[in-house]
């Protein structure tokens, strides 16, 4: 009821929307005129801000300029997403030349098309009247059909469809051209066993046939109408530039056939004919076939259709826009092309029926138009309660009821005969259900950038499913159709096997997957081209079927599957599902039931456990042989996969490392004896927040490995022997009470600081028997194989190191590096901890992507310039902003998306805000915004903004800068596109490491290591068949007390701290912190250029004299011994690739 | 190591004067260039640029201006000690003080042990080399320029690499009684340090104290022209008196005409943001932002 009074109430208001928006339009074009002059001048488009004179601001406004005013402020978030929408129209409409073009080729066409000459009569299976060339776009299955036909001009030739109406747009230019077929061509009992269909194929062919001579047709092909092989069309392109496809349909005279022939429970196919057997059935016992007479139909009605819509669209002036948005959102969601599709024929007949029934009025904006449409499609269910267009159908038609016997979703058209979404399936309506109902949810928060959202981004399968898999052999569908005893949906779909079992395959894979998944999707087979000159492709002939799955990450990887109790009626169902699988099993509460038990220990092979569903389920039920599943679950997460008995991704690791950080933190807590007591324990490692790309594990050492070092007994690293294992220490702050006592001033805090970590490590092995080593800076702590560096911090020494005391005795506070550095390592980087270690409780594989992200970055040696935090963060608001997604559901397709978003991410205009623990308001997104705009110049290129940190973007100020910035997006583009391949096409090489190996050829030297001094080789992307032994035991288990091993030390990072130091004016060093071998080295060009000799330049440079002019150039060849001197014994050679700083 | 100094000193003698007769490079602006390789068989050469040191006021005595020899771009690998055994040859060297920049002497805060320091940067350096006598500086000066200097001979290895970083590794540790040793005598140096700055506070707080009538005695500062009192304790009392001011003013959409003026700057607000909203558009669309395919 409150609906309707609000939509009655709008038109009032609509009026005076609607003038100011028109009036608004015609000044954009104007406006944008003006501005084009500077921008072709200026080349390099830079925003300034606004800068308007105080009596542009302070004028009386007038009432026209209050109204539109207040509606950008009321109807739209802002007036930015009017502005946007209208520039999207403006993109897909099609242009006046274009459209000059297009009636020009159509009249060629018209006029060609009605001079097609007659030919004499034959029998419909004669072929012979066809010379050579043109073959006959129908697969004849089987063979012979009874008939004659002959060849003679159309009876007439009209534009039908988009084009006529106004809704065509671009890309993909389609349009259609109705040809009738004369009357004495047919027959009216042709509707009977295909006749029509082969007739109106052999018409096509005949056209196709007579056009190859002519000069004025460009190319032509075959097509099919939305994979319907019955109704075959002729796609017509000009000659040269295509930008328009012309699809010539041949039709019945509009009446020739009766409407009730086609009633859904009708036979039009006998299974006599079809399948050459002689059987004793009567017309009425024969199988209905809905689909096909529902494909007859629809050649009978399109010019009915089209005047129904015209009529409509001329009363609603926003009609065509809004069809436009509503294609543009279904082309995004990939839901507008292929057999049983949502094409803009529908959303134009939907649009027609909201209109009808009063939804939306005639007065509304395109805006509006789109966000009713979806909200009705997100509200009603098409599967259950079937909508009509039709007034007062005639008695034959058939009732709503009738359809949903023979159809599973249901939209009738204006005639009352015709279901227009008779080939959807159920599935299908159900993700046009659910893509409607997010892109609701997500429009209707300030927070979300919603035009982009909505209408800009594209969600192909692979990027929008937790979980993809294909059948790759289709032929197999042929035999599953056997099994599943389906000859009369085979009838009715004729022939096409893929079509007829597909239903059926998805409702096996429903029920069985059950409560596991939200959503199952598939992908549409989409319409096959073919050239004149071919033979019809078989049904097989098609890229592989998709399905993709939404998984419920609580649910999905659960490895039992518990059914009803063993004497309940449904015990029946559930064993005929799962066959032998299913099992009695007793459970723990005592209940007896039948079950199902799925393998898998780890995680990464829990997450598995659909996949082992839909391969037992088809190969059961189906007969699709396992060979033919092409699983694309985690095909990516093996670059992370350790573990040498159970393939781990790390969850178990990161969770073991976690337990024993509670355990010390609760051990922290309890210690006695200290002079002030600890307010806060905090982890500030990506280990405690389950993003270490390979999280420490617990190791056992063998002693005779290492030296001792004498004063404290602690293990040293021995020359000539391999690097040791490294052991990462896993950083906890420890935050002291605040008091009276603590000195102020920054060299005393940091000594008193040294006194608290011997006094703790004294404490720990006292109490704990924990071997610890105190230093100034931190305190090691040595427990159950694993390193805790913890950390000591006072709450006002940032505030303290940014006092100073100037000469007259003043006291200044000045920011400074060091104190923002304390700041960083103290307060923000262990709340980042906490709240992802939030995250990840709530999304249980956050972890897991963000460590993809992080190998990633780390094998194309970006992690310099996009930290660990940064990577952690850009993963954090994949989860926690997915629109227009759902939150990742598996690692593989959350990386996939981080890819997505770092390439295709505006950095320039826009900043990234990650809205961690959902503190942050619509207003404080705009103020962020706004601070943006004001300062953009002097912000970081990558600009993050979280709760904590509204402006300034602290994980990305030093790093990376806009060269390296540039060349992630392009990389990291190049890596989805390789990767999205790779997943969904299974005739390439599979090897998903491609996109981790870096393209070495851009930089100038490379300096290769010797790998027996990396210690974290066995991490490496590609890593070596043999290991060297690095002192560790792998039996046993670790345990806490003895000599200290060899903590943090990696000559690798070492090295390259020194070269940074010392080359850094110079150039960019470049290595993978994951077992990376090899250095690369990029000369900044800058450094090249020749300088005058300044005292404070000439690091690493030599002198060329001329005359008095003294100027300096790096000493290359001396800089390139120094690479090798620096790193003796870890160097193995350096390899200059180019001669550039010869220039 | 002052004597090791001197018999690095004796054992290089000998090869210098043979390669006497070549000249010394000497590059406009004064400064002579050296050759430094890292091993004798190196295949390349670093260039060290020397020249005496000179500026016009040096107020250090640690630098004397006819003794000091100042040394630029000096590998990382060179320490300090290494650095002194280098340059004895020219003469007996004093002191040797490496630094990131040229610039003038610091005087160094308290003393702090080794484990305190800060992580120095491990760049180039730039020397300011003492000699005992001005001879040292001449000599190196005037030192041939194809006789180049080799920083690590067999009588002195000098460490890089896996080696080096093992023995820094090494190195790092420290028994936790003699740290503990370390931190109690620096806090003991601390406190008597800020029992004498209290002292002065004390002072200096009394002679700025506001007499009863609210009148400050304003006496000469130590470069004669001070006339108010500057220091923490006045800034403060001036900034809370602002503050104080401010609040009394504020009375918000109380007069008529407040609250126009209000109304004024929403719309004012509105247009601003269509503008802004405007000019976004044009600047997206000229990037070609709104093809949705």
């Amino acid at each position: 009821m409150k609906k309707k009074k609000t939509v009655a109430e709008d038109p009032a208001e609509m009026n005076a929307s609607d003038s100011s928006h028109e009036e608004d339009s015609e000044e954009a074009p104007v406006k944008a005129k003006r501005s084009k002059p500077d921008e072709a001048g200026g080349e390099e488009v830079v925003y300034h801000p606004v800068k308007l004179s105080r009596n542009d601001l302070y004028r009386p406004p007038t009432a026209e300029e209050l109204n539109q005013l207040k509606e950008a402020e009321s109807l739209f978030h802002c007036s930015l997403l009017k502005m946007q929408m209208e520039e999207l129209l403006k993109e897909v409409a099609l242009s006046e030349h274009r459209k000059q073009q297009i009636d020009s080729f159509i009249q060629t066409v018209t006029e060609l098309l009605q001079s097609v000459p007659d030919s004499a009569e034959v029998e419909v299976s004669d072929l012979s009247w066809l010379s050579g060339a043109v073959k006959v776009p129908f697969l004849l299955v089987p063979k012979t059909t009874k008939g004659k036909f002959h060849m003679a001009p159309p009876a007439s030739v009209d534009l039908i469809g988009s084009y006529p109406l106004g809704t065509c747009t671009k890309p993909r230019v389609m349009v259609d051209l109705a040809v009738t077929i004369p009357p004495d061509v047919l027959h009216p009992k042709d509707v009977v066993n295909q006749r029509y269909p082969r007739k109106r194929a052999l018409y096509l062919a005949g056209l196709a046939q007579y056009l190859t001579s002519s000069s004025d047709i460009g190319t032509m092909r075959y097509s099919c109408l939305h994979g319907n092989r019955l109704r075959p069309v002729l796609l017509l392109t000009p000659p040269g530039s295509s930008s328009f496809t012309v699809r010539v349909h041949a039709c019945p005279p509009p009446g020739f056939f009766k409407p009730n022939r086609f009633h859904p429970q009708r036979n039009n196919i006998r299974s006599e004919w079809y399948t050459g057997l002689q059987t004793s059935q009567s017309e009425n016992s024969e199988p209905p076939t809905p689909r096909y007479n529902s494909s007859v139909l629809g050649d009978l009605l399109p010019r009915a259709h089209l005047q129904f819509l015209s009529a409509v669209s001329s009363q609603c002036s926003a009609f065509a826009h809004g069809v436009a948005l509503l294609k543009v959102w279904l082309r995004q969601r990939e839901l507008d092309q292929g057999t049983g599709c949502f094409n803009g024929f529908l959303a134009s007949m939907l649009l027609a029926y909201l209109l009808s029934t009063h939804r939306i009025s005639n007065t509304m904006t395109a805006y509006q138009l789109l966000r009713n449409s979806l909200n009705f499609l997100a509200s009603t269910d098409l599967t259950v309660n079937g909508i009509t267009l039709a007034k007062n159908p005639d008695s034959t038609a058939p009732s709503l009821a009738e359809f949903h016997s023979a159809f599973q979703v249901v939209f009738v058209d204006p005639s009352g005969h015709l279901n227009m979404c008779a080939d959807m399936t159920a599935c299908t309506y159900k993700q046009l259900q659910h893509e409607a109902s997010v892109s609701m949810e997500f429009w209707d928060n300030p927070t979300v950038d919603g035009f982009h959202s909505l209408l800009m981004t594209p969600k192909p399968m692979i990027r929008t499913s937790d979980h993809v898999f294909q059948l790759c052999e289709l032929v197999k569908l042929q035999s599953s159709c056997k099994k599943l005893n389906l000859l009369s949906e085979l009838m009715d779909h004729s022939g096409n096997y893929v079509h007829a079992a597909l239903p059926f395959i998805l409702s096996l894979l429903q029920r069985g997957l059950g409560q596991r998944i939200r959503l199952l999707t598939h992908s549409l087979s989409p319409d096959l081209e073919w050239s004149v000159e071919s033979e019809a492709p078989k049904h097989k002939a098609q890229p592989p079927l998709s399905f993709g799955m939404l998984l419920r990450p609580e649910l999905a990887a659960s490895v039992l599957e518990r059914g009803p109790p063993a004497d309940s009626p449904k015990a029946a169902e559930f064993r005929q599902l799962w066959g032998s699988r299913s099992e009695l099993r007793r459970f723990q509460d005592g209940a007896i039931t039948e079950a199902v038990l799925w393998g898998g220990e780890s995680m990464c092979q829990k997450r598995l456990v659909p996949k082992q569903i839909v391969t037992y389920l088809l190969q059961l039920h189906a007969d699709i042989p396992e060979s033919c599943i092409r699983y694309v679950g985690a095909m990516v997460d093996d670059v992370i996969k350790t573990g040498s008995e159970v393939p781990t991704t790390g969850e178990e690791e990161s969770l073991l490392v976690v337990q024993s950080y509670d355990d010390l933190s609760r051990k922290l807590w309890r210690l006695e004896g200290l002079p002030l007591s600890i307010t806060a324990v905090q982890g500030a490692h990506p280990a405690l927040r389950y993003t270490q790309v390979f999280p420490p594990v617990p190791l056992k050492l063998d002693y005779s490995f290492f030296e001792r070092e004498k004063t404290s007994r602690s293990l040293v690293p021995k020359e000539g022997k391999p690097c040791p294992a490294y052991i990462t220490p896993i950083k906890v702050i420890c935050h002291m009470e605040g008091s009276g006592k603590w000195p102020h001033d920054r060299l005393a805090i940091r000594h008193i600081r040294t006194a608290f970590h011997i006094r703790l490590g004294g404490l720990l092995k006292k109490h704990h028997n924990y071997t610890c080593r105190p230093c100034p800076t931190h305190l090691d702590v040595w427990k159950d194989g694993l390193v805790f560096r913890i950390q000591v911090a006072y709450h006002r020494e940032p505030q303290v190191l940014r006092e100073s005391v100037n000469a007259e005795g003043l006291l200044i506070v000045r920011d400074n590096e060091e104190a923002q550095a304390l700041e960083m390592a103290t307060i923000h980087k262990p709340l980042l901890t906490s709240t992802l270690h939030g995250l990840q409780q709530e999304h249980p594989c956050f972890g897991a992507v963000c460590r993809l992200a992080k190998r990633w970055l780390g094998a194309q040696l970006f992690s310099e310039d996009i930290t660990e935090d940064t990577s952690d963060l850009l993963v954090a608001s994949l989860f926690l902003q997915p629109a227009p997604f759902t939150p990742p559901g598996s690692p593989q397709v959350g990386f996939l998306r981080f890819l997505h978003l770092l390439s295709s991410f505006d950095w320039r205009n826009n900043p990234l805000v990650v809205n961690l623990n959902n503190q942050l308001t619509a207003a404080d997104y705009t103020e962020i915004k706004n601070d943006f705009m004001a300062s953009r110049e002097s912000l970081p290129v990558m600009f993050i903004a979280t709760p904590k940190d509204k402006n300034l973007s602290i994980w990305t100020k030093r790093a990376p800068c806009v060269q390296m910035l540039q060349r992630v997006v392009m990389v990291a583009a190049e890596s989805l596109k390789v990767l999205e391949h790779q997943l969904m096409d299974g005739s390439q090489t599979q090897d998903v490491r491609v996109v981790m190996r870096p393209p070495l050829d851009a930089y100038d030297v490379l300096i290769h290591l010797n790998p027996k001094q990396v210690p974290l080789l066995c991490q490496a992307v590609d890593p070596p068949p043999v290991n060297f032994s690095r002192g560790v035991l792998t039996s046993g288990r670790a345990q806490s007390g003895g000599a200290l091993p060899v903590v943090d030390y990696n000559p690798v990072s070492l090295y390259l701290t020194e070269l940074r130091d010392a080359f850094g004016d110079l150039a960019l060093f470049f290595c993978d912190p994951y077992g990376g071998s090899v250095i690369a080295v990029l000369w900044k060009p800058k450094a090249f250029i020749p300088m005058p000799f300044k005292t404070s330049q000439v690091s690493a440079r030599c002198v060329e004299v001329t005359g008095e002019e003294v100027n300096t150039v790096p000493n290359v060849e001396a800089i390139l011994e120094d690479f090798r001197v620096m790193g003796e014994g870890l160097v193995k050679s350096v390899e200059a690739r180019t001669e550039k700083w010869s220039f | 190591m002052f004597t090791s100094g001197v018999k690095g000193q004796t054992k290089m003698a000998p090869s210098k004067k043979k390669h006497a007769s070549s000249q010394p490079c000497i590059i406009p602006g004064g400064f002579t260039v050296l050759s430094l390789q890292f091993r004798s068989d190196s295949a390349a050469q670093h260039k060290l640029y020397v020249k005496e040191h000179k500026v016009r006021a040096e107020k250090s005595s640690r630098r004397p201006l006819d003794r000091t020899l100042f040394v630029l771009n000096i590998p990382p690998y060179c320490s300090e000690a290494v650095v002194k055994e280098l340059f004895s040859q020219f003469d007996c060297v004093q002191s040797v003080e490496l630094r990131d920049h040229p610039g003038s002497f610091q005087e160094p805060g308290p003393k702090l042990s080794r484990f305190f320091k800060p992580a120095e940067k491990k760049g180039f350096k730039v020397g300011y080399i003492v000699f005992q006598n001005s001879s040292g500086v001449t000599a190196a000066k005037s030192h041939p320029y194809n006789a180049p200097l080799v920083v690590c001979t067999e009588q002195r290895p000098v460490r890089t690499g896996v080696q080096k970083w093992i023995q820094q590794y090494t190195e790092s540790f420290i028994q936790p009684d003699k740290l503990q040793q370390i931190v109690d005598s620096f806090m003991e140096d601390y406190d008597k340090r800020k029992e004498q700055e209290e002292e002065r506070q004390r002072k200096e707080a009394e002679q700025q104290q506001e007499d009863e009538e609210g009148w400050v005695k304003v006496t000469r500062g130590h470069k004669g022209t001070k006339a108010r009192p500057h220091s923490e304790a006045a800034n403060k009392r001036a900034l809370q008196k602002e503050m104080r001011k401010k609040k009394r003013k504020e009375l918000m959409n109380f007069y008529t005409w407040q609250h126009r003026n209000t109304q004024k700057e929403h719309i004012a607000e509105l247009r601003k943001k269509f503008e802004e909203d405007k000019q976004r558009i044009a600047l997206l669309r000229a990037q070609r932002k709104f093809r949705p395919y």
